[in-house]
């Protein structure tokens, strides 16, 4: 007899799959796209802007994926020889993978959040980003889904 | 009976190598959600009939919720 004690809420804070009525929720983990720049904390500014044009995100993160920081438009736009460490919003929030999309959306209303939301595992690795348009019409999509079925 | 603890890349490993997952939460928290192929056998019910549904030649997994 083998007691896994971290038990199934660390199963899914690993964005693993579910079986059960929770297969037809919709779990942020399924949804969040993992496409978001990264990097680390000493890149300077201006190397991460070449690297990551078209993005108003980029993550950072250490060697094992944990996320240390955000970089948002205004972080992305400073001088180009500072680090991120040095510009970085350090700790942002994040959001494990079983979380509801209801409930992100709930947590990014009240919190006024209308950009990118970080996914991460229990451990703070990450997983992915959802933006806030993406979660609104994920859930409408889904809703029209069900009332059509 | 001796308790080891496992991780979840640890898990996966056993899993793979046949072991039983055996869930103790109670049946309506089961019904919603578990892991993949688990059996469920409520802590409260768990005695030697109805743990006679587990295969006795094969590791069994058994979680909770969380920590504790």
């Amino acid at each position: 007899m083998i007691d896994y004690v971290p038990g199934k809420t660390a199963w899914y804070e690993e964005n693993q799959p579910r079986e059960g009525k929770a297969v037809d929720e919709i779990w942020i983990g399924d949804v969040a796209g993992s496409e978001v720049p990264t990097c680390s904390l000493t890149e300077t500014i201006g190397d991460i802007r070449r690297r990551t044009q078209g993005w108003d995100t980029c993550v950072v993160v250490d060697p094992r994926g944990v996320v240390l920081g955000l970089l948002r438009k205004k972080e992305l736009e400073s001088d180009a020889n500072a680090t991120a460490e040095q510009v970085m919003r350090p700790g942002p929030k994040t959001f494990r993978p079983n979380v509801t999309l209801q409930e992100l959306l709930k947590s990014m209303r009240d919190h006024e959040i209308q950009t990118n939301s970080l996914v991460t595992t229990g451990e703070g690795r990450l997983l992915g980003v959802i933006s806030r348009a993406d979660a609104e019409a994920t859930l409408i999509h889904e809703n029209a889904a069900q009332g059509a079925g | 009976m001796s308790a080891k603890v496992f991780s979840v890349s640890e898990v996966k490993q056993l899993l793979e190598q046949g072991a039983q997952l055996l869930d103790v939460l109670a049946a309506d928290e089961f019904e919603h959600d578990h892991l993949p192929g688990a059996i469920n056998i409520p802590l409260k019910l768990l005695d030697a009939t109805t743990a006679a549904r587990l295969d006795r030649n094969r590791p069994v997994l058994v979680y909770c919720n969380d920590f504790g």
